[in-house]
């Protein structure tokens, strides 16, 4: 029997664990600042406008709208480093030792490494929405509840990275290399039909893809080029299934036996 | 100074610099991704009328950020060795200060050149592919010179910011607005003629004086043919390149006398 209380416990341990990457928090917001005021305004200007049409009539939103979304993924996958420093750490050992059963700690580890991102992003997705303005409420419900799944599928993501790789070295470069990859393959930079057919394949099914898309029609932003919002969500529900099930199967499966050592 | 003291520092740091793998991973991954994926992307979104082949305008911008990327993290270390006293050790070591100053000054600039190297070439080829234009010798080394001074100006600049605080979070919020600044405030992404239409006065003349812009649109002169060669984009950066490495040499010094 899974208490939520303990879960509870985790998610909270691991929150607060999360502020202490000062360096984290301030860089991040630091480059989604300058992402917005300085490479989102200047290209903007730069865009046919044609493309300008094609994204609901201004990039600047459709672009602000997208680095939300991937500031959400860069700092939900962070709970794989943490537990790669725990278990350097000797950190594991005592987490075992606490009245937590093995189901609790993965799934509020989980739980946690989603929610601190999503309460770490909160007040920047405020000011995009403030700077986008919202249009419908209820959509915009729609898609908060889908975001927040979003960053659990992450966590859970990263977790699973983290407990099927033993070197750290292996883990940080797999990691760069996705983050490279499923940023840029993905709309929350520009719509897939300007993409050239190769990549717009990759993009389709990218969770960055309908992570951004649902978070543009919560918005209001009304384009022909976004992905269906009933498309986006059952996306982000197979996501966030998918990985939340794989990384607490595997990292519950390798905390037994000292099989992170 | 004794030359042999000064490649031994910078021998040590270059060594670190590998260390890093996970950092050198992911910037390869992304310096690639940039050029590979979005600017091929945005060449099909960008007004041709503005940037007449963004993928071509962009190659040599990445050339400098990945330079500027690499060039900037010696500050972060220098930053570390103070706060952790690892700077004493240093100073037990048979070198004079002035030596250890500009070796790590030095340094800083030549794992900027040995991480964008790769880049440059790829560059070349992505220009000579497209516009058949290959630089003649002189214009080559005028290339790698303007490189130089940019790397050797962005390390002294990290070294300086690296040293101005023993506060981590004070650095690295310091280094972050620098950065970014830096970084998106120039020309590596998109034509001056953009930056002056979009942004307001101060962020353009950040922009117009940037070393970035300057390695930039020096590069594309060559390679490109448009903006054209100006003299003064030199002298832009050989002050950037003195100013800096003075600074963080005297800064470095005064922070081992303490």
């Amino acid at each position: 029997m899974i208490s939520l209380r303990n879960v509870w416990i985790v998610a909270e341990r691991d929150m607060r664990t999360f502020l202490r990457y000062k360096v984290l928090l301030i860089m991040r917001a630091i480059w989604f600042l300058a992402q917005i005021a300085l490479f989102g305004l200047v290209v903007n200007k730069m865009l046919r406008p044609d493309v300008q049409d094609a994204v609901g009539g201004n990039y600047f939103h459709f672009y602000v709208a997208g680095i939300v979304i991937t500031l959400l993924y860069s700092t939900a996958v962070f709970i794989g480093y943490d537990i790669f420093e725990e278990a350097d750490h000797g950190v594991i050992e005592y987490l075992l030792s606490v009245p937590i059963s093995r189901k609790e700690l993965v799934l509020g580890r989980s739980i946690g490494g989603g929610l601190r991102s999503f309460i770490y992003v909160s007040p920047m997705m405020l000011f995009a929405l403030y700077l986008i303005g919202i249009s419908n409420p209820l959509q915009l419900l729609v898609a908060f509840a889908s975001l927040f799944l979003f960053t659990f599928g992450v966590a859970g993501f990263s977790i699973t990275l983290a407990v099927s790789i033993k070197s750290s070295d292996k883990f940080d470069i797999l990691l760069g290399v996705v983050d490279a990859l499923i940023v840029r393959l993905s709309t929350t930079l520009y719509p897939i039909a300007y993409m050239p057919d190769y990549y717009a394949a990759l993009a389709k099914f990218n969770p960055l893809t309908f992570a951004a898309d649902i978070f543009r029609w919560g918005a209001g932003i009304e384009s022909a080029l976004i992905t269906s919002p009933w498309t986006a969500v059952l996306g982000i529900v197979l996501f966030f299934s998918m990985f939340t099930f794989l990384g607490i199967i595997l990292h519950e499966k390798r905390i037994e036996g000292g099989g992170w050592q | 100074m004794a030359v042999k003291a000064v490649m031994h520092i910078m021998e040590r740091d270059i060594r670190y610099f590998f260390r890093f793998k996970w950092w050198v991973a992911g910037m390869v991954s992304m310096n690639l991704a940039d050029l590979f994926i979005m600017a091929v992307v945005y060449t099909r979104m960008v007004n041709p009328n503005l940037v007449v082949n963004y993928f071509v305008f962009f190659a040599p911008g990445l050339t400098i950020t990945a330079l500027f990327a690499a060039a900037f993290m010696i500050g972060r270390e220098v930053n570390m060795e103070i706060r952790r006293d690892i700077i004493h050790y240093m100073l037990s070591l048979p070198i004079k200060r002035w030596e250890l100053a500009f070796g790590r000054v030095l340094a800083g600039s030549v794992r900027g050149l040995i991480y964008m190297s790769p880049l440059l070439l790829t560059t070349l080829a992505i220009t000579y592919l497209y516009t058949s234009v290959f630089p003649s010798p002189l214009e080559l080394f005028t290339i790698i010179f303007t490189l130089f001074l940019v790397a050797i100006g962005t390390s002294g600049l990290s070294i300086s910011l690296a040293l101005s605080t023993t506060s981590f979070e004070k650095y690295i919020t310091m280094r972050g607005v620098v950065y970014y600044v830096l970084f998106f405030c120039s020309t590596v992404f998109y034509p001056m003629t953009l930056i002056q239409s979009s942004l307001p006065t101060p962020l353009v003349l950040i922009a117009r004086y940037n070393p970035l812009s300057c390695g930039a649109d020096l590069s594309r002169a060559f390679l490109l043919g448009t903006p054209p060669f100006s003299f003064w984009m030199l002298l832009d950066l050989g002050i950037f390149a003195l100013f800096f490495a003075l600074v963080a040499a005297f800064a470095y010094r005064r922070a081992m006398q303490k």
